[in-house]
């Protein structure tokens, strides 16, 4: 009788699961440039597209928003966990570290 | 092979194929409308901000997806439909079977519910701003405030149409109050519970539209909203399509399902026949 919503919520919960999975993954690739992470630090977060009001607002949850270039966006005072966040965003192709001037 | 096992198989077997040719013509019928809409675009001549075609929606709903925005989007709103979903219940049901069960309270409470219910949600929502601001306070509020009624009123037909009969049998064979609760009037609610559960899960979907237009930064209805307000129709769309799938797939998996099973393994329900 309950079979239907309990496959549905089972593979609901296997595409979540995958997806967990695969952007842990992806986050370690990212963070793999920029090696030993410090407790803060400045970061430079590349994009595939110019960003928009819903990217730079997640952005600015994990961070000081400095600068959005084309499709890099300058970030300051970005805490390990923060960056971790920002990382496991499938829609960040890559991040490396930044000398704020 | 006896008849007795070849019957169950050529049952099941047309039962499939009659739910195949359903679908078939379900999915025929959108095909259609999808054709009709794109052959539509160049007699029309209007330019994309205002009659999208049917290929720009999709080319929209791939780029919100691979720019990360449907999906936080979609679970957004979802996380505030189901809290807004489960706690509306949890009080309709509470407050419909204290109702149910004492005349006093419903005399007492009978006038303000009925005054509140005549106060749609989308007039709560302003006010609710004021006292909470924007964010998932305000819709989930407003959400528990849509689902409430409508759930609140199936109980409580559900606690009163109990069967007498049975309460009074279940009595006599020397069940306290609490008993006769939940082995008799909760049973004879659980189908006006659950039909309520579905039309204020309808309800709450509305709901969920206006609240995000309102009070909110992400969702669907937020996505319709700002898609319209940034010469994004295309979006717009796509919000309005992921908002009819979505409740399409909540209705198909989750509510209809509960609904027969509640209602063919819980429910205690007395057909004409057993009445006379």
């Amino acid at each position: 009788m309950l079979r239907v919503p309990a496959v549905a919520t089972a593979v609901i919960l296997a595409v979540i699961a995958l997806y967990w999975g695969h952007a842990s993954i992806d986050a370690a690739r990212k963070l793999d440039a920029i090696g030993a992470v410090p407790s803060r630090g400045d970061y430079r977060v590349q994009l595939d597209f110019a960003p928009e009001r819903f990217h730079q607002q997640r952005l600015q949850d994990r961070g000081r928003l400095v600068e959005v270039r084309d499709r890099t966006v300058f970030m300051r005072d970005v805490g390990a966990d923060d960056l971790r966040a920002i990382a496991r965003e499938y829609w960040v192709s890559a991040i490396d570290r930044w000398s704020a001037p | 092979m006896t008849p007795q096992i070849a019957l169950p198989a050529t049952a099941g077997a047309t039962r499939w194929a009659w739910r195949g040719s359903r679908a078939l013509k379900g999915v025929a019928g959108v095909l259609l409308l999808l054709l009709a809409w794109q052959v539509s675009v160049p007699l029309v001549g209007m330019s994309a901000y205002f009659y999208p075609a049917p290929a720009d929606v999709v080319t929209a709903a791939v780029d919100l997806v691979r720019k990360g925005i449907l999906p936080v989007y979609l679970a957004d709103s979802l996380g505030r439909y189901l809290t807004g979903l489960t706690i509306g219940a949890g009080l309709g049901i509470a407050l419909g079977v204290f109702i149910g069960l004492n005349r006093t309270v419903a005399l007492a409470l009978s006038p303000l519910l009925k005054f509140m219910f005549a106060i749609v949600e989308v007039a709560w929502i302003p006010i609710f701003v004021v006292w909470f601001g924007y964010g998932i306070r305000t819709i989930v509020l407003a959400l528990i405030y849509v689902v409430f009624f409508p759930v609140l009123y199936n109980t409580l037909l559900g606690v009163r149409t109990a069967p007498q009969a049975l309460v009074n049998a279940v009595r006599s064979l020397g069940a306290g109050p609490l008993q006769v609760i939940r082995l008799v009037i909760l049973p004879s609610a659980l189908p006006g519970m659950i039909t309520g559960l579905r039309v204020g899960a309808g309800f709450a979907f509305r709901g969920l539209v206006f609240a995000e237009m309102v009070a909110a930064k992400t969702g669907i209805g937020y996505l319709i909203f700002e898609g319209a307000q940034s010469q994004q129709t295309a979006r717009t769309i796509v919000g309005m399509i992921v908002m009819g799938l979505l409740w399409l797939a909540i209705d198909q998996f989750y509510l209809r399902p509960i609904e027969r099973a509640t209602i063919q393994r819980w429910g205690l329900t007395v057909d004409a026949e057993q009445r006379t």
